[in-house]
């Protein structure tokens, strides 16, 4: 057994070099058919690679290459093909596309479908002149329509003997949820009405096509036969006609006009189903190969990960007990067992956990995909010549996450399109490239994933959106006088602010930014911006790994449990009370020369010799980009959190984002990090002119902390 | 006993590898050589002298064709093509077997998991190969009769005057090829055949029949009908079976399990035909490997049908007649010059009255 598994990887070491000289054989042959298109030595000798990379990967299972290079072999062999001005294109695209799918192989990662390029040999293999096309439609006509041959028998039997037949075509209902049945249904309704002389799809197939056809013998009228067939629930719609002559033409008039209107319809399994057994070149009657894909609803994968995060919980209690035996007891005889036992546990637990996530994630790619198309039609919009550059694809995301920053991401694109990159003209009065580019990069930093839209356009004004700020009475002129770059360029993302002259149809209606940051913030991301006058602008989304566990750090405020996420966390610095300063309306801490703002969680001290004493834990946090020191009372430690989700009936603050359930029953809330600093800005700015604190604090602690405050003051 | 030596042709690196592997893995069989097309091919040819060949088809250079072509020119020694599943796959592996290759193995998509199952037919192949007796491509006889335009439209209501069915394996394309070619336009008796052949094969393999021959010859489709002057060819992966209904006698294809190992089977064809035909039934059991459609045949016989086996001098594999013939299930035995002879002569004339008594068998075996 070991054996042959051996052999199995010696085979696929031995497939991945030879594969990359084909692949290396592929691109060369572009390269020569560019220069010499259609040579029909070039094209064979190209197709030869194709082939042969497609019996190696068949035997090594690669699947999804073997098909992808089955199908372009299949195109490479129609003459039009090799005629066709796109080859060259199409074998550059082929043979990146294999690289990837090599590498994802490699890698055992999720292998690319290669759905550009599949629609792309497609489109070869589709030109009408192509030979095999036309001749297996002349063999089909020569064969009759889609009634057997015996089915024509009766059916011209029946015309012969002057009874009159009907030609009944039925569209299933979509919500049919068992066409076969359905079918079923429909010939015993129309058996009431005479003999029914053939049915299409047959009775025995397992086809689950929509669209079914029966032949009926009969003397009721039309009329009746499609009252009697519009079985409610079952059909949707019912066409009868009736059949004079041959019958084979006008079955096949028929069928193509009962198809078409139903198409749009059918939901999208269905569709795929249709449109693959309507397709021409589709190898015909070669059942569907079992696909070793497994579809789950991600429902069922949320569940398993929730247990996990249960047992996560279990592993916590365990760890707790054990904590308390060992310190009644600390040398019981079982304890080193119990710690073994722990251990292997965790680990275990550990690589169930990482098992599970993994099935959540997809490769950024997926999203990526799209961007092509978004770019191409902006730019067409704006007649500005823009081109896509894609890297990191490969980078795995949770699959909530990203079907969540979708739309966020695709206003980022089409902004940097519309606004970032400048027209033409000024490109070239700037001395830049005609041709702008847009860059979409994504990949791991630490515990999260960063996606970066980027592009080399004029960048942003940074002083018109100091102008735009003051101008819209987010900010006093004096303070916006104050704020450094970075500062003034997060103004871009308050809601309603738009730098744009004028509103187009692309952008610039002042909505999108603020979702953008609103999206991440529910993501527990972050969103910021790095621009460079006449260089360009960058956006970069900081996303976590997943939405369900994090690595956080716990600690008290005011007796209560608080945790934040680990990768948050700079550092964590000691200090006392002394050492905190008031500037302004805030407290800072100067920390190695450095002077961070501090946000005090908890209530303020009261003044007095020994207060200023008092020792206080600072952490040091950055969110988005800014760094921040949170006072807390004491430090619990750090801790692997499953995150429960709060409703809105449970908690009424946005500052908190989730909670969690301790291993010794205690419940901790977690801090909605970006909400805290927002909190913080937003009240500074609005200088109460008492130093912001006691955030954590209930309504009664703060009431009760304002009035010691004023008193103080007094 | 003195191993099988093979020599592999493919210009794939892999397959060079993979090939001998799976095949060494039977003890009396060695790979002496391998070769990336079809120049170094001749060359180990001449030089390692092996008493097979397996030849991948596409290869840069001298292509398998070519080779093959020299092969059977100047040093004629079995050749298996290792075939693959495309569009023109089929179509050239079909033109190898004329040219005069022993046989095939298809490598169908999934060849990854279905790997042992494909050695089992390569080995078992070559080994057919080592023992035959060579290669003899029979000349094909100049065709007999013309074209009939009209063989595209046939009448749906005419009647055969018997059920002719056919089982054949190894040798199979040439043979049929043989015997379907001396057929007239006209031969009265209806024709269904079970060639073993993976599908995506069969539709072109009835296509190039269908050009060559003055028959009609089709794969097979459920539903159609069983006419005079028409061959069925059943399509791979699915089984073929006959039924009498009240208007005509349609083939039915079925997805049934595998019989003998096969899909389709010539048992279940012959045990069809026996059942709804009885001694209507001409039953031909031809060249090929091992024993499928052996008890069929007897089927055949037990109904009172007309059996008959390919003789050994003309089989390029002489497994499945042979089966037959042991068991004593061969009412004739017929080289394959004749058959097409035999047949127009078991259809037509003083046979083609519709009785269905048992009275002409015994004349009928009388003869043989």
């Amino acid at each position: 057994m070991s054996g042959k598994d051996e052999r199995g990887a010696e085979l696929r070491e031995l497939f991945f070099e030879t594969a990359a000289e084909l692949l290396q054989a592929l691109n060369e042959g572009a390269l020569q058919l560019e220069k010499t298109p259609a040579d029909p030595e070039v094209v064979r000798s190209i197709r030869r690679t194709v082939h042969t990379l497609k019996g190696d990967a068949a035997a090594c299972g690669y699947r999804e290459l073997s098909e992808l290079s089955h199908e372009m072999e299949d195109a490479l062999a129609l003459e039009s093909a090799s005629a066709h001005a796109s080859l060259a294109d199409v074998t550059f695209a082929a043979a990146d596309v294999f690289t990837d799918m090599l590498a994802a192989y490699r890698r055992s990662k999720k292998v690319p479908d290669g759905s550009t390029l599949r629609a792309m040999i497609r489109k070869l293999a589709a030109t009408p002149s192509a030979k095999k096309k036309t001749r297996k439609s002349d063999t089909k006509k020569s064969i009759g329509s889609q009634w057997t041959e015996y089915e024509q028998l009766t059916i011209t039997t029946a015309l012969e003997q002057g009874r009159s037949v009907v030609h009944v075509t039925v569209t299933l209902d979509p919500q049919c949820a068992m066409p076969i049945a359905g079918r079923q249904l429909l010939h015993s309704a129309l058996k009431n009405l005479g003999d029914v002389l053939a049915q299409y799809p047959p009775a025995s197939s397992s086809s689950v096509g929509r669209v079914v056809e029966f032949a009926v013998a009969t003397t009721k009228t039309i009329a009746e036969v499609s009252a009697r067939a519009k079985i409610p629930t079952v059909a949707s719609k019912v066409k009868s006609e009736l059949l004079e002559g041959r019958a084979a033409k006008t079955n096949k008039a028929a069928s193509a006009t009962a198809i078409a209107p139903t198409a749009p319809v059918v939901p999208a399994p269905a569709l795929n189903l249709e449109s693959v057994s309507h397709d021409p070149l589709a190898p015909s009657g070669t059942p569907h190969q079992p696909e070793n894909i497994l579809r789950v609803d991600a429902e069922r994968i949320d569940n398993v990960l929730n247990l996990v995060g249960e047992l996560i919980i279990g592993k916590s209690m365990l760890q707790q007990a054990l904590n308390e035996l060992v310190a009644d007891d600390p040398k019981h005889p079982v304890r080193g067992k119990f710690v073994d036992a722990m251990g292997f546990q965790a680990r275990v637990l550990n690589d169930l956990q990482r098992s599970v996530m993994k099935i959540r994630m997809v490769p950024v790619e997926q999203l990526f995909r799209r961007f092509p198309r978004v770019v191409r039609d902006v730019a067409r919009q704006c007649g500005k010549d823009v081109s896509l550059v894609i890297t990191g694809e490969n980078t795995d995301l949770d699959k909530s996450i990203l079907d969540t920053i979708a739309e966020p991401l695709t206003h980022l694109v089409r902004n940097a399109v519309g606004h970032g990159i400048e027209s033409t003209t000024m490109r070239t009065a700037a001395g830049k490239p005609v041709q702008g580019t847009i860059r979409l990069n994504a990949y791991h930093q630490a515990n999260q994933v960063i996606v970066e839209v980027s592009d080399d356009g004029h960048g942003i004004d940074v002083e018109r959106v100091r102008a735009k700020a003051v101008e819209q009475g987010l900010i006093s002129s004096e303070e916006a006088a104050r704020l450094n770059e970075t500062e003034v360029l997060r103004f871009i993302f308050q809601p309603g602010f738009s730098t744009a002259q004028e509103v187009t149809e692309v952008s610039g209606r002042g909505v999108g930014m603020d979702v953008v940051q609103s999206v991440l913030q529910r993501l527990k991301g972050t969103v910021d911006v790095d621009s460079r006058p006449g260089l360009g602008t960058t956006f970069r989304l900081r996303l976590p790994l997943t939405l369900a566990i994090i690595k956080a750090l716990l600690f008290r405020v005011e007796q209560r449990l608080y945790a934040i996420p680990l990768n948050a966390v700079v550092e964590i610095a000691r200090s006392v009370e002394s050492e905190v300063h008031q500037v302004d309306h805030y407290e800072v801490l100067t920390l190695r020369n450095e002077v961070l703002p501090l946000v005090r969680l908890g209530r303020p001290v009261a003044f007095g010799s020994e207060a200023t004493a008092k020792k206080l834990f600072v952490l040091v946090i950055t969110v988005a980009e800014r760094k921040f020191g949170l006072i807390v009372d004491s430090l619990e430690g750090e801790e692997e959190l499953v995150i429960k989700a709060l409703d809105d009936h449970a908690i009424s603050t946005d500052l908190v984002s989730g909670a969690s359930i301790m291993g010794d029953g205690r419940v901790v809330l977690i801090l909605n990090l970006a909400a805290v600093i927002e909190h913080f800005a937003r009240s500074r700015s609005a200088g109460t002119g008492s130093v912001l604190s006691g955030l954590l604090l209930s309504h009664a602690d703060r009431a009760r902390m304002s009035q010691s405050a004023a008193g103080g003051h007094a | 006993m003195k191993p099988v030596r093979v020599l592999v042709v493919d210009d794939s690196a892999l397959m060079r590898k993979l090939i001998p592997q799976i095949i060494e893995s039977d003890d009396s069989i060695q790979v002496v050589g391998t070769a990336m097309d079809g120049n170094f091919g001749l060359r180990k040819l001449e030089e390692l002298n092996p008493d097979v060949v397996t030849l991948d088809l596409e290869m840069p250079g001298m292509s398998g064709i070519d080779m093959l072509k020299a092969i059977m020119r100047h040093h004629p020694v079995p050749v298996i093509v290792v075939s693959s599943h495309s569009t023109d796959g089929a179509s050239v592996t079909l033109k190898a077997l004329g040219l005069g290759a022993f046989d095939f193995v298809a490598k169908p998509n999934d060849v990854s998991t279905r790997m042992s199952e494909i050695a089992q037919e390569l080995i078992a192949k070559i080994k057919a190969a080592a023992q035959g007796k060579g290669i003899s491509v029979t000349p094909l006889p100049p065709a007999l009769y013309k074209r009939q335009a009209s063989k595209a439209n046939p009448d749906l209501a005419a009647v055969p005057t018997r059920v002719v069915v056919i089982g054949v394996s190894t040798g199979g394309p040439n043979a049929l090829q043989y015997v379907l070619s001396q057929l007239p336009g006209d031969f009265p008796g209806t024709i269904l055949v079970v060639q073993h052949m993976p599908d995506g094969f069969t539709d072109m393999f009835a296509r190039r029949l269908n050009e060559t021959c003055a028959i009609q010859v089709k794969e097979a489709q459920s539903g159609d009908l069983l006419l005079p002057g028409r061959v069925l060819i059943c399509p791979g992966n699915r089984h073929m079976k006959v039924k009498k209904l009240p208007l005509g006698s349609v083939a039915i294809l079925t997805d049934d399990s595998r019989v003998n190992g096969h899909r389709p089977s010539v048992d279940v064809l012959f045990r069809s035909a026996a059942d709804e035909f009885g001694s209507l039934t001409i039953a031909v059991i031809m060249t090929g490997m091992g024993d499928d459609g052996a008890e069929g045949l007897g089927a055949v016989k037990a109904a009172g049908g007309m059996t008959i086996a390919q003789n050994e001098e003309s089989c390029v594999v002489y497994g499945m007649p042979k089966a037959a013939v042991e068991r004593g299930y061969a009412l004739r035995v017929v080289a394959l010059e004749v058959l097409a002879s035999t047949l127009q002569a078991q259809c037509s004339g003083d046979n083609s009255s519709r009785d269905r008594g048992l009275g002409g068998r015994s004349a009928r075996a009388g003869q043989n």
